[in-house]
């Protein structure tokens, strides 16, 4: 129901502006401003006003999305997939945070400074990594949709994102909340909280 | 392809930790006894899968880590308190982690050839967590952040060198060795004092005590950068170790330019210490959570420390002028963000986030939320008040480089 995907959404991407959410979600605005309104009305979401401000979870709607995610996942007979792909996850995982850093900062001379971008050819070696990675997360996003077809949208975001930063919009590897590493993070949370692991 | 330790070949073969234990035990200096097997045997396991058919007996439990010719800090596997009968299958373990997909990675990130292998230290045993009197630590002759010429680092009573290192566990400064174990803090204090003498830099060791007794496991030579390197490289001039055109030499256009970055003024109220994450230097009041960062925003700059960070954190990111974690290395998310997001951050600080008390507790001391500190993501300073920045041009040692650089070149 996507009522369920439009709070769960919201739990793993954390607070967001509306756009954002309907991205994550892969839904309509108008439909997940509708839904959004629904739980507002519940008191599982709120929205802060003002220049940092959007739609987030309360305690009780962080509650909420365990208890219907934990249903969700059993209904499915999916918890021990989803375990094991989360296992293969926290394998690739310090690789993803290497390769991030490695994008933000740069060791010359025995110095680490911010990568000013200037050396084409690093980054080149970065990027090649990152799709290195990205073949190899493949399968486990397989696993996990497999397993619960919510979990699609993640290759598609993380696939739309590789190929944005491989077209020369760089700032979809690592530096922009839809990056391949914003992505992944959220994937991250979205594994704690479908199976209930306190970060 | 085996070689008990002391083995006096060259980095390349033995690579460079034990390289550096030939040095500790030739100053007389502690070290477990074992033996090295070369990067020569490496590639032949990757090549054939074959290990070398003898293998020294053992007579207990070893430690079995790698140890490349050049430096791959975490990267590959290290297998602790083996039994005798297991060794081998360590080995082929420490040896295949050289094709890892991280090892890999981060070798096309700094360019060092693939072909290369890694050496394998086979060392007996040595227990930091057997009794009251053991514990692991890490010490650098000099402090790293400022270069000034006092040792520092940070110990773990009764834990091994690996809780040290995880970050798994909440560290002591090493000076704390003083009053607890005075003799293992006096062995080491003088070990580091003659290791700067013979390498003519400063060092950094790691160490383990065993009941009382002091063993060294590691030394690097060097490895400072930015301004703690001018420091060090001038003050070893005026102490007679190094002249002045070693002292022009071994400092880098990279440490010059990274003194240029402005940064926390010294003379201050320090609250902590950890890794400095994103560069750069912000002020502003403390706030416990992501939320409190959004609503106090509004009133001023504001610091974000937390134990960590995630993507629920990210309005109170986007907030902050900066940002202080507890938990965590450079490459966690708080890092990776605040760098996406040109904000300073200092992770691993040693101090915790009390969310009941809406305060911040270090070193015995507790601070509120609203507070006014600053940080240095260079040098990992967070400090009370808003001290301010020192530019290049007042640091005295950095002048007198240049100088003799300028001199170097008429």
């Amino acid at each position: 129901m996507s009522e369920n995907l439009v709070l769960h959404t919201l739990r793993c991407i954390g607070f967001a502006d509306l756009g954002r959410v309907a991205e994550a979600c892969g839904l309509e605005e108008s439909d997940v401003e509708s839904h959004l309104i629904d739980l507002a009305v519940d008191g599982f979401v709120t929205r802060q006003r003002g220049e940092f401000g959007g739609w987030g979870l309360t305690e009780p709607g962080k509650d909420e999305d365990a208890r219907r995610t934990a249903g969700e996942l059993d209904e499915a007979g999916a918890r021990s997939a989803v375990a094991g792909a989360y296992q293969q996850f926290r394998e690739l995982n310090p690789e993803l945070l290497d390769l991030s850093t490695a994008w933000h900062m740069r060791t010359v001379d025995g110095v680490a400074r911010v990568n000013d971008h200037a050396d084409s050819a690093y980054d080149a070696r970065v990027v090649a990594r990152f799709g290195d990675l990205d073949r190899r997360a493949e399968p486990v996003c397989a696993d996990l949709a497999a397993a619960l077809p919510r979990f699609r949208r993640y290759r598609v975001r993380l696939a739309a994102a590789l190929d944005r930063a491989r077209g020369g919009d760089l700032k979809f590897l690592a530096d922009d909340m839809n990056s391949y590493h914003g992505v992944w993070f959220q994937l991250h949370e979205d594994l704690l909280a479908t199976l209930g692991i306190p970060r | 392809m085996i070689h008990d330790l002391p083995a006096d070949l060259p980095a390349d073969l033995i690579g460079a930790k034990a390289h550096g234990l030939n040095e500790l035990m030739r100053l007389g200096l502690p070290v477990p006894p074992g033996f090295v097997i070369s990067t020569a045997a490496c590639r032949a396991f990757l090549r054939d899968g074959r290990l070398p058919d003898e293998l020294p007996p053992q007579a207990g439990r070893v430690s079995v880590r790698s140890g490349a010719a050049v430096s791959m800090p975490g990267m590959m596997d290290t297998v602790l308190d083996v039994e005798p009968d297991q060794v081998r299958s360590a080995i082929a373990a420490v040896f295949s982690s050289w094709n890892s997909p991280r090892a890999v990675t981060y070798r096309e990130l700094h360019a060092i050839p693939h072909d290369l292998g890694t050496a394998v230290i086979v060392q007996a045993m040595v227990y930091g967590d057997r009794d009251q009197h053991s514990g692991s630590g890490v010490a650098f002759s000099r402090d790293p952040s400022t270069g000034a010429p006092v040792v520092f680092g940070e110990v773990l009573f009764g834990r091994r060198g690996i809780d040290v290192v995880s970050g798994s566990h909440a560290t002591r400064p090493v000076t704390d060795l003083a009053e607890r174990e005075p003799a293992v803090w006096a062995a080491l204090e003088s070990a580091l004092g003659r290791l700067e003498r013979h390498y003519r830099d400063v060092c950094q060791v790691e160490f383990t005590f065993e009941s009382g007794r002091l063993w060294f496991l590691q030394v690097r030579p060097g490895g400072l950068v930015g301004r703690a390197a001018i420091r060090v490289a001038v003050d070893l001039v005026d102490e007679g170790l190094i002249d002045r055109g070693t002292a022009v030499q071994r400092v880098s256009a990279g440490d010059v330019r990274a003194a240029r970055t402005p940064r926390l003024r010294t003379d201050v109220d320090l609250l902590a210490r950890g890794q400095g994450a994103s560069p750069g230097v912000a002020a502003g009041r403390i706030a416990v959570t992501a939320d409190q960062a959004v609503r106090m925003a509004a009133d001023g700059p504001v610091v974000l420390v937390r134990p960590h960070t995630s993507p629920l954190d990210m309005h109170g990111l986007a907030a902050a002028a900066g940002v202080v974690t507890s938990l965590g290395g450079p490459a966690s998310h708080a890092a990776v963000v605040a760098r996406a997001m040109g904000k300073p951050a200092v992770v691993a600080a040693p101090l915790t986030v009390d969310l009941q008390a809406d305060c911040v507790r270090a070193n015995d001391r507790s601070v509120p939320e609203g507070t006014l500190i600053a940080v240095d993501g260079t040098g990992g300073e967070v400090v009370l008040g808003d001290p301010g920045t020192t530019t290049a041009a007042e640091d005295p040692h950095l002048s007198r480089l240049l100088a003799w650089m300028n001199a170097d070149l008429r």
